[in-house]
């Protein structure tokens, strides 16, 4: 270990996250390797250990003989500041090699907040951010993941994003690299190259242009070769995608300490407000015995005692009884916790939820969105007031004592009367935990929490307003003074200013770059942690660069304007979601793809067109 | 009567925390498929207790943890079946029946080695020696017990033996020290003198524990 580090670790807040050197961590001879990658989450260790998808990549890279992929995290302010004062670059984990020695630098990216991040890490590990300023082939820098739907804001410092699912691609372009390295191209070679396989997007081979009022004017390839439009990957058979079932434990407690059994990808409900129903479409399930048998070896290997059914909907998956009639064998004998991450309130999943459940009656948690069953359907909640009052009906008399209930407010076409809906839908709850407890001296706990919702693209509400946080807080204002007199209901709103920022930067263009940048320079890092996070920083920069945050988050699209996610085509129809927000209008329902397709145009991306679920 | 596992925690392992390294061996329990006994009661976990916290960043050849096997392994095959499923740094070297109590560990052997990057100033092994050679030397310690918030104790009792050895660039301290009841860290020798000799401050110091020892100096197992 370098001996600089050593003298720091003593010093900061959990050194263990530092190290690397933890069981299943992948050490390569660094003689037979070709390519050399750098997988960089842009928050804390805790964070990016419980990413699953960081998990499949790693195990993906690492099978192949010529390729070393090591992990490299943000380190918290304290283990910044002393490694800047030592001049020690960031590393990565496996060899405490500094990433600037490494071929790819690739960054996986889940939420808006951490975009300070990449430019942080890429400032402490020596780089130039712009892709611009770092003429040499290697390392590449590049990023995957979610908001790679619309990177604008990241364009001018990425040299390439990878849309979709990871699995296959990321060894296609690492081949790539591998043989420009070998025959000594040069970067805007490899990057042309590199712009020919789907599902790889280079920025820099774009012209964007605006109109005088701000909005896009058209986002062009340089070069007749460049795809107008990059569709993202999709594996194609879940049953033969890589699944980690060696994967590393850490030594030190994550979010997720648990064995994560990722069922399916994709989701059936197509709620209209939610990104990731529509951006991972089609639905592809894995088979169960396959599934049991992944579940159990990675039980085996990682000493875990917890597993998480993990999905987007959990409790849509089709062979979900007998899936955990098999796993609940297992799991029992052993002591070991089964738990579903997302619960939908319907008589099904109570009743598998008191399977499951082993010891704690702690709390239990739903998301009804909206508080009225007219803007449910306006959003395509698929979810009854019967059910719902079922669902804690049956918990309640089970001895539960706590719900939590999430919503959002400023959905599109919500009034007063849906705001004050969400109170009458607590206090139903509530009056139905006095009517149910076996013991009303326990008392109860009910929270209701709302958060001010932010339009993201590529959904049916990628055209709306996000409502200005005047009005956001008028609605607040409004739920807490009814919610004055209930001593059993606890109501807890989330933090207006880093929604704000989400609705910017998620439907931002390139121009956005320069405010990230200033923001940076003025010392944002870690925006997704309150400790750090300074909502007059990003203010200012947005000011500094010339550039009003309300035209990106508070405007309404016109139907036809062209979006900066222009080029990134996630397999669903711009004419469908338009007219699934015209059906929110109307406050009419969608039917789930498994009751009835609705032809968003997903299935195309199947092999053979076949249909999905 | 309870087992025991003598192991070492070194390199990266060093900077495992006390609590995530039980946890980390605990899991190593599931993993390996050695059967070892439960707490009992509403949510049971693995039993095991390890002698003497570690502070972090030290390393040690002879940590001591104990827990009750119950199969899955005999005495002499369960060092290897444990190191093969343990984080790099942690290594098992043997497994044994108790045959006495931990309370009758009584002296740690560290090695104390403290840096100084320019050079061992010229006064410094001399004030090392006046400071460890001194009749008594009472430190402070933090109590929030205690009603004037700290608890005030004479270290020079708790330092057993020692030796010096002075190096280019370190000050190397064999030390037999006190293990419990009370023990003393090491860090603490070296405030005391950072606070007699300020200007003679190592850059770092590096602690590793030797060995365990009991009333009669012998290896404590």
């Amino acid at each position: 270990m370098d001996q600089r580090l050593e003298r720091i670790l003593p010093r900061v807040q959990k050194p263990a996250r530092y190290t690397g050197g933890e069981y299943n961590a992948v050490i390569k001879d660094k003689a037979e390797i070709d390519i050399r990658f750098a997988l960089c989450f842009p928050d804390t260790y805790e964070i990016g250990m419980s990413n699953l998808g960081c998990r499949i990549l790693y195990g993906v890279m690492n099978r192949e003989p010529d390729i070393w992929c090591e992990r490299s995290f943000a380190p918290w302010g304290d283990m910044e500041e002393e490694m800047r004062k030592a001049e020690i670059p960031l590393y990565a984990l496996e060899s405490g090699d500094p990433l600037a020695q490494f071929d790819a630098i690739g960054f996986s990216l889940g939420y808006e907040m951490a975009y300070s991040n990449v430019l942080n890490m890429l400032d402490l590990a020596g780089l130039p951010l712009r892709s611009a300023d770092r003429p040499g082939l290697t390392p590449l820098v590049l990023a995957g993941g979610t908001c790679c739907y619309n990177p604008e804001p990241l364009a001018p410092f990425m040299d390439l994003f990878v849309l979709g699912e990871g699995e296959e691609v990321t060894l296609e372009y690492l081949q790539l690299l591998k043989q420009a390295k070998n025959e000594g191209w040069d970067k805007a070679r490899f990057l042309r190259q590199a712009s020919h396989i789907p599902g790889i997007y280079v920025p820099s081979l774009y012209d964007v242009t605006y109109h005088e009022d701000g909005t896009v004017a058209a986002v062009t390839p340089k070069y007749e070769d460049v795809p107008a439009r990059v569709t993202k990957r999709i594996i194609q058979d879940m049953d033969k995608s890589y699944f980690p079932v060696k994967t590393i434990i850490p030594s030190t407690e994550i979010v997720h300490d648990r064995v994560m059994l990722e069922l399916f990808r994709g989701c059936i409900r197509g709620c209209r407000f939610c990104q990731a129903g529509y951006v991972y479409r089609p639905v592809r399930n894995r088979t169960p015995d396959l599934l049991a048998q992944y579940g159990k070896q990675a039980l085996e290997d990682s000493g875990y005692r917890e597993m998480t059914l993990s999905s987007l909907s959990s409790t849509d998956y089709p062979c979900l009884m007998e899936l955990c009639d098999d796993l609940l064998d297992y799991c029992q004998a052993r002591d070991i916790g089964l738990s579903l991450p997302s619960l939908r309130a319907d008589t099904f999943s109570m009743g598998l939820m008191e399977r499951l459940q082993r010891v704690r009656k702690g709390g239990l948690t739903f998301a009804p969105e909206a508080g009225t069953q007219r803007l449910r359907d306006a959003i395509n909640k698929n979810l009854r007031e019967e059910d719902l009052m079922q669902s804690v009906r049956t918990a309640f008399t089970g001895g539960w004592n706590g719900v939590k209930l999430y919503f959002m407010l400023g959905l599109p076409t919500e009034t007063d009367e849906d705001v004050l809906g969400i109170a009458d839908l607590a206090r139903k709850v509530y009056f139905a935990w006095r009517e149910c407890t076996p013991n009303r001296a326990r008392g109860v706990r009910i929270t209701v929490s709302t958060s001010w919702f932010v339009p993201k693209p590529h959904s049916a509400f990628q055209w709306e307003a996000q409502i200005t946080r005047e009005e956001y807080q008028r609605r607040v204002d409004l739920l807490r003074d009814a919610f004055r007199r209930d001593r059993s209901i606890t109501y807890n709103w989330h933090d207006i200013q880093t929604s704000y920022l989400e609705a910017v930067f998620s439907r931002g263009d390139r121009r956005l770059a320069d405010v990230l940048e200033w923001a940076w320079k003025h010392g944002a890092k870690l925006d997704s942690w309150s400790e750090y996070f300074d909502h007059q920083r990003w203010m200012d920069a947005l000011a500094a660069c010339g550039l009003n945050g309300d035209f990106y988050a508070h405007r309404e699209r016109a139907k036809d304007e062209v979006f900066p996610w222009a080029v990134p085509d996630v397999g669903v129809r711009r004419e469908f979601l338009w007219h699934e927000r015209e059906l929110c209008y109307q406050s009419v329902t969608t039917p789930d793809c498994r009751t009835r397709c609705s032809a968003c145009g997903a299935n195309q991306m199947l092999e053979r067109g076949r249909t999905c679920g | 009567m309870a087992d025991r596992i003598l192991f070492s925690k070194f390199g990266r392992a060093r900077f495992i925390s006390h609590l995530d390294l039980m946890r980390t061996i605990q899991r190593a329990f599931f993993r390996s498929g050695i059967q070892i006994k439960h707490t009992e009661g509403y949510n049971p976990h693995p039993f095991v207790s390890i002698a003497l916290p570690l502070s972090v960043g030290y390393s040690s050849d002879c940590e001591i943890m104990e827990f009750v096997l119950l199969g899955g392994a005999s005495y002499e095959d369960l060092p290897e079946k444990m190191n093969a499923v343990l984080p790099e740094g942690v290594s098992v070297q043997a497994c044994y029946p108790a045959e006495n109590k931990l309370k009758e560990l009584a002296y740690l052997n560290c090695i104390v080695r403290m840096d100084y990057d320019n050079g061992v100033p010229e006064a410094a092994e001399a004030a090392w020696r006046e400071l460890l050679s001194r009749e008594s030397l009472v430190v402070k310690k933090k109590s929030n017990k205690s009603k004037l918030g700290y608890t005030e104790t004479d270290i020079i009792p708790l330092i057993h033996r020692w030796t010096l050895t002075a190096e280019d660039k370190a000050i190397r301290l064999d030390m037999v020290l006190s293990a419990q009841n009370p023990g003393l860290n090491p860090v603490v020798i070296r405030d005391a003198f950072c606070e007699a000799y300020p200007e003679l401050t190592p850059d770092f110091m590096a602690v590793h524990r030797k060995e365990a020892l009991d009333i009669n100096e012998k290896p404590f197992r």
